[in-house]
Protein backbone atom coordinates (compact mmCIF):
# COMPACT_ATOMS: atom_id res chain seq x y z
CA UNK A 1 0.00 0.00 0.00
CA UNK A 2 1.51 3.47 -1.59
CA UNK A 3 -1.76 5.50 -0.65
CA UNK A 4 -1.41 6.97 3.06
CA UNK A 5 -4.57 7.69 4.89
CA UNK A 6 -5.59 10.36 6.93
CA UNK A 7 -4.49 10.20 10.72
CA UNK A 8 -7.20 11.27 13.52
CA UNK A 9 -7.32 14.54 12.38
CA UNK A 10 -8.15 13.78 9.22
CA UNK A 11 -4.77 15.23 8.44
CA UNK A 12 -3.46 13.40 4.59
CA UNK A 13 0.07 12.89 3.55
CA UNK A 14 -1.03 12.18 0.00
CA UNK A 15 0.78 13.64 -2.92
CA UNK A 16 0.25 17.35 -3.53
CA UNK A 17 -1.73 16.15 -7.07
CA UNK A 18 -5.16 17.06 -5.76
CA UNK A 19 -3.97 20.28 -4.55
CA UNK A 20 -5.23 23.56 -5.82
CA UNK A 21 -8.72 21.59 -6.67
CA UNK A 22 -11.54 22.09 -4.23
CA UNK A 23 -14.01 19.35 -3.32
CA UNK A 24 -16.90 21.13 -5.01
CA UNK A 25 -14.93 21.19 -8.90
CA UNK A 26 -14.35 17.94 -8.08
CA UNK A 27 -17.92 17.56 -8.21
CA UNK A 28 -18.65 18.07 -11.84
CA UNK A 29 -16.91 14.95 -12.79
CA UNK A 30 -19.87 12.93 -11.68
CA UNK A 31 -23.47 12.04 -13.10
CA UNK A 32 -26.36 10.47 -11.06
CA UNK A 33 -26.32 8.13 -14.33
CA UNK A 34 -23.14 6.72 -13.47
CA UNK A 35 -24.13 6.21 -9.83
CA UNK A 36 -25.11 2.89 -8.62
CA UNK A 37 -25.11 1.73 -4.56
CA UNK A 38 -26.28 -1.75 -5.72
CA UNK A 39 -23.23 -3.00 -7.72
CA UNK A 40 -24.34 -6.87 -8.84
CA UNK A 41 -21.01 -8.19 -9.66
CA UNK A 42 -18.81 -10.37 -7.69
CA UNK A 43 -15.79 -10.43 -9.32
CA UNK A 44 -13.09 -7.55 -10.32
CA UNK A 45 -13.53 -7.84 -13.70
CA UNK A 46 -17.59 -8.00 -13.92
CA UNK A 47 -17.29 -4.95 -11.86
CA UNK A 48 -15.49 -3.17 -13.80
CA UNK A 49 -17.72 -4.17 -16.60
CA UNK A 50 -20.73 -3.36 -14.80
CA UNK A 51 -19.27 0.46 -14.33
CA UNK A 52 -18.00 0.52 -17.89
CA UNK A 53 -21.83 -0.20 -19.16
CA UNK A 54 -23.39 2.99 -16.85
CA UNK A 55 -20.27 4.97 -19.35
CA UNK A 56 -21.67 3.14 -23.07
CA UNK A 57 -25.70 3.85 -21.13
CA UNK A 58 -24.64 7.70 -20.35
CA UNK A 59 -23.35 8.09 -23.95
CA UNK A 60 -19.71 9.02 -22.79
CA UNK A 61 -18.07 6.07 -24.42
CA UNK A 62 -19.45 4.10 -28.22
CA UNK A 63 -18.83 0.86 -26.71
CA UNK A 64 -17.60 -0.80 -23.57
CA UNK A 65 -15.01 -2.51 -25.21
CA UNK A 66 -11.98 -0.44 -25.63
CA UNK A 67 -12.62 0.94 -22.06
CA UNK A 68 -12.84 -2.50 -20.50
CA UNK A 69 -9.53 -3.56 -22.30
CA UNK A 70 -7.95 -0.58 -20.33
CA UNK A 71 -9.15 -0.81 -16.88
CA UNK A 72 -8.04 -4.60 -17.31
CA UNK A 73 -4.83 -3.53 -18.61
CA UNK A 74 -4.17 -1.23 -15.60
CA UNK A 75 -4.99 -3.77 -13.25
CA UNK A 76 -1.68 -5.61 -14.73
CA UNK A 77 0.21 -2.78 -13.62
CA UNK A 78 -0.88 -3.32 -10.19
CA UNK A 79 -4.41 -3.42 -8.20
CA UNK A 80 -5.97 -0.10 -8.26
CA UNK A 81 -7.72 -1.45 -5.05
CA UNK A 82 -5.73 1.31 -2.55
CA UNK A 83 -6.74 -0.37 0.66
CA UNK A 84 -9.74 0.76 3.25
CA UNK A 85 -12.37 -1.43 1.09
CA UNK A 86 -11.54 1.36 -1.73
CA UNK A 87 -10.74 1.11 -5.65
CA UNK A 88 -9.86 3.63 -8.31
CA UNK A 89 -9.25 1.75 -11.45
CA UNK A 90 -8.24 4.41 -13.70
CA UNK A 91 -6.98 5.73 -17.32
CA UNK A 92 -7.04 7.57 -20.31
CA UNK A 93 -8.95 6.58 -23.09
CA UNK A 94 -9.34 7.92 -27.02
CA UNK A 95 -12.54 6.52 -26.65
CA UNK A 96 -13.46 9.50 -24.06
CA UNK A 97 -13.73 13.47 -24.93
CA UNK A 98 -14.02 14.06 -20.92
CA UNK A 99 -13.09 13.09 -17.43
CA UNK A 100 -15.85 11.46 -15.99
CA UNK A 101 -15.77 9.12 -13.13
CA UNK A 102 -18.66 6.54 -12.35
CA UNK A 103 -19.26 5.55 -8.56
CA UNK A 104 -20.47 2.06 -7.50
CA UNK A 105 -20.73 0.21 -4.57
CA UNK A 106 -20.79 -3.31 -3.73
CA UNK A 107 -22.76 -4.72 -0.23
CA UNK A 108 -20.69 -7.74 0.09
CA UNK A 109 -17.61 -6.59 -1.25
CA UNK A 110 -14.92 -7.39 -4.00
CA UNK A 111 -11.85 -9.00 -4.28
CA UNK A 112 -9.23 -6.35 -5.67
CA UNK A 113 -6.03 -7.60 -4.87
CA UNK A 114 -5.84 -5.22 -2.78
CA UNK A 115 -2.90 -4.41 -0.57
CA UNK A 116 -4.69 -4.95 2.52
CA UNK A 117 -6.37 -7.57 1.40
CA UNK A 118 -9.88 -6.52 2.42
CA UNK A 119 -12.82 -6.93 -0.25
CA UNK A 120 -13.69 -3.62 -2.01
CA UNK A 121 -17.33 -1.65 -1.47
CA UNK A 122 -16.41 1.89 -2.78
CA UNK A 123 -15.43 1.74 -6.41
CA UNK A 124 -14.81 4.80 -8.53
CA UNK A 125 -14.06 4.72 -11.93
CA UNK A 126 -12.08 7.19 -13.41
CA UNK A 127 -12.07 7.84 -17.29
CA UNK A 128 -9.91 10.85 -19.00
CA UNK A 129 -9.30 11.69 -22.58
CA UNK A 130 -5.20 11.55 -23.74
CA UNK A 131 -4.95 15.49 -23.38
CA UNK A 132 -7.76 16.46 -21.22
CA UNK A 133 -8.84 19.96 -21.14
CA UNK A 134 -6.68 21.69 -18.05
CA UNK A 135 -5.05 18.86 -17.25
CA UNK A 136 -7.20 17.84 -14.51
CA UNK A 137 -6.73 13.88 -14.81
CA UNK A 138 -4.01 13.67 -11.94
CA UNK A 139 -5.57 16.67 -10.00
CA UNK A 140 -8.64 14.92 -9.84
CA UNK A 141 -7.19 11.47 -8.76
CA UNK A 142 -5.03 13.32 -6.27
CA UNK A 143 -8.23 14.82 -4.99
CA UNK A 144 -10.57 11.44 -5.28
CA UNK A 145 -7.37 9.96 -2.83
CA UNK A 146 -7.46 12.33 -0.47
CA UNK A 147 -11.26 12.96 -0.06
CA UNK A 148 -11.54 8.91 0.17
CA UNK A 149 -8.65 8.82 3.10
CA UNK A 150 -10.84 10.11 5.66
CA UNK A 151 -12.84 7.67 7.76
CA UNK A 152 -15.53 9.39 8.34
CA UNK A 153 -15.98 10.21 4.17
CA UNK A 154 -15.84 6.45 3.70
CA UNK A 155 -18.50 5.73 6.16
CA UNK A 156 -21.29 7.86 4.93
CA UNK A 157 -20.04 6.30 1.22
CA UNK A 158 -21.00 3.03 2.56
CA UNK A 159 -24.31 4.36 3.41
CA UNK A 160 -25.68 6.74 0.78
CA UNK A 161 -28.79 6.08 -1.40
CA UNK A 162 -29.33 9.34 -3.13
CA UNK A 163 -26.86 10.82 -5.26
CA UNK A 164 -27.34 14.13 -3.66
CA UNK A 165 -26.28 12.67 -0.42
CA UNK A 166 -23.36 11.34 -2.26
CA UNK A 167 -22.10 14.78 -3.70
CA UNK A 168 -22.04 16.26 -0.35
CA UNK A 169 -19.78 13.49 1.12
CA UNK A 170 -17.71 14.32 -1.56
CA UNK A 171 -18.22 18.41 -1.07
CA UNK A 172 -17.28 17.60 2.52
CA UNK A 173 -20.46 18.68 3.82
CA UNK B 1 -19.54 -2.83 -35.34
CA UNK B 2 -15.81 -1.51 -34.61
CA UNK B 3 -13.72 -2.50 -37.13
CA UNK B 4 -11.20 -4.57 -35.40
CA UNK B 5 -7.81 -3.35 -36.95
CA UNK B 6 -9.69 0.21 -35.49
CA UNK B 7 -9.95 -1.01 -32.18
CA UNK B 8 -7.06 -3.01 -31.54
CA UNK B 9 -4.98 0.84 -32.67
CA UNK B 10 -6.87 2.43 -29.99
CA UNK B 11 -6.29 0.18 -27.18
CA UNK B 12 -2.43 0.20 -28.36
CA UNK B 13 -2.66 3.90 -28.07
CA UNK B 14 -4.30 3.51 -24.67
CA UNK B 15 -1.32 1.25 -23.61
CA UNK B 16 1.31 4.05 -25.11
CA UNK B 17 -0.45 6.43 -22.51
CA UNK B 18 -0.74 4.14 -19.98
CA UNK B 19 2.94 3.41 -20.01
CA UNK B 20 4.04 6.85 -20.26
CA UNK B 21 1.69 8.24 -16.83
CA UNK B 22 3.06 5.46 -14.77
CA UNK B 23 5.32 7.83 -12.98
CA UNK B 24 2.61 10.29 -12.61
CA UNK B 25 0.42 7.47 -11.40
CA UNK B 26 2.95 6.41 -9.16
CA UNK B 27 3.27 9.58 -7.41
CA UNK B 28 -0.11 10.42 -6.71
CA UNK B 29 0.14 6.06 -4.44
CA UNK B 30 -1.38 3.70 -6.92
CA UNK B 31 0.79 0.92 -6.96
CA UNK B 32 2.70 0.24 -10.24
CA UNK B 33 4.65 -3.19 -10.20
CA UNK B 34 3.66 -4.37 -13.58
CA UNK B 35 5.27 -2.39 -16.25
CA UNK B 36 6.73 -5.40 -18.33
CA UNK B 37 3.36 -7.29 -18.30
CA UNK B 38 2.11 -3.73 -19.86
CA UNK B 39 4.83 -4.25 -22.42
CA UNK B 40 4.03 -7.75 -22.97
CA UNK B 41 0.38 -6.77 -23.67
CA UNK B 42 1.51 -4.05 -25.80
CA UNK B 43 3.67 -6.95 -27.86
CA UNK B 44 1.25 -8.94 -28.15
CA UNK B 45 -1.58 -6.32 -29.43
CA UNK B 46 0.94 -5.21 -32.21
CA UNK B 47 1.14 -8.75 -33.69
CA UNK B 48 -2.54 -8.67 -34.09
CA UNK B 49 -2.17 -5.46 -36.25
CA UNK B 50 -1.61 -5.48 -39.72
CA UNK B 51 2.50 -4.59 -40.93
CA UNK B 52 1.04 -1.34 -42.58
CA UNK B 53 -1.15 -0.13 -40.39
CA UNK B 54 1.12 -0.76 -37.42
CA UNK B 55 3.72 1.15 -39.09
CA UNK B 56 1.20 3.69 -39.98
CA UNK B 57 0.51 4.14 -36.53
CA UNK B 58 4.37 3.90 -35.15
CA UNK B 59 4.98 6.58 -37.71
CA UNK B 60 2.27 8.97 -36.68
CA UNK B 61 3.42 8.44 -32.95
CA UNK B 62 6.86 10.00 -33.91
CA UNK B 63 5.80 12.78 -35.35
CA UNK B 64 2.69 13.54 -33.09
CA UNK B 65 1.90 13.15 -29.56
CA UNK B 66 -0.81 11.04 -30.67
CA UNK B 67 -1.50 9.22 -33.60
CA UNK B 68 -5.15 8.84 -32.94
CA UNK B 69 -7.03 11.31 -32.66
CA UNK B 70 -11.29 11.92 -32.45
CA UNK B 71 -13.25 13.52 -34.63
CA UNK B 72 -16.00 16.00 -33.54
CA UNK B 73 -18.55 17.93 -35.33
CA UNK B 74 -17.06 16.34 -38.94
CA UNK B 75 -13.92 17.74 -37.67
CA UNK B 76 -10.19 16.27 -36.98
CA UNK B 77 -9.68 17.17 -33.74
CA UNK B 78 -5.59 17.12 -34.40
CA UNK B 79 -5.11 19.37 -37.17
CA UNK B 80 -9.02 20.89 -36.95
CA UNK B 81 -9.96 20.38 -40.68
CA UNK B 82 -12.94 19.56 -41.56
CA UNK B 83 -13.36 15.51 -42.98
CA UNK B 84 -14.65 15.53 -46.33
CA UNK B 85 -17.98 14.29 -46.84
CA UNK B 86 -16.65 10.71 -48.09
CA UNK B 87 -14.37 10.21 -45.55
CA UNK B 88 -17.23 10.69 -42.97
CA UNK B 89 -19.63 7.97 -44.05
CA UNK B 90 -16.89 5.74 -44.38
CA UNK B 91 -15.42 6.55 -40.85
CA UNK B 92 -18.66 6.49 -39.38
CA UNK B 93 -19.51 2.74 -40.57
CA UNK B 94 -16.71 1.75 -38.61
CA UNK B 95 -15.27 -1.02 -41.78
CA UNK B 96 -12.07 1.37 -42.32
CA UNK B 97 -9.17 2.69 -40.64
CA UNK B 98 -8.95 6.24 -41.90
CA UNK B 99 -6.48 8.78 -42.00
CA UNK B 100 -7.09 12.68 -41.97
CA UNK B 101 -6.79 14.06 -45.52
CA UNK B 102 -4.99 17.42 -43.57
CA UNK B 103 -2.67 15.76 -40.99
CA UNK B 104 -2.84 12.28 -41.99
CA UNK B 105 -3.61 11.13 -38.09
CA UNK B 106 -6.07 8.30 -37.61
CA UNK B 107 -9.39 9.20 -37.17
CA UNK B 108 -11.94 8.00 -34.44
CA UNK B 109 -15.38 8.83 -34.12
CA UNK B 110 -16.38 9.02 -30.66
CA UNK B 111 -19.91 9.38 -30.97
Amino acid sequence: MQVVWANKNNNTHCPDKGEGMDNSELTQYFNPSLFNTKLKAKTKLDCLEELTTLFVENKDIRTGGIVLTMLRERELLGSTGIGKNVAIPHGRTTATMEVKIAFGRSETGIDFGSTDKKPVKLIFVVLAPPQDKDNKYLPILGKLVEVLSVLKNRNKLLKVEAFEEFIDVIEGK
Amino acid sequence: MLNKQLEFLVVLQDLDIMIQDIEDVKQIGFAVAGKEKLEEARRELTEKLGKPVLFNYENLRKRYKRAIVPVKDETCLGCFMRVPTVLITRGRSDQNVINCEGCGRILYWYE
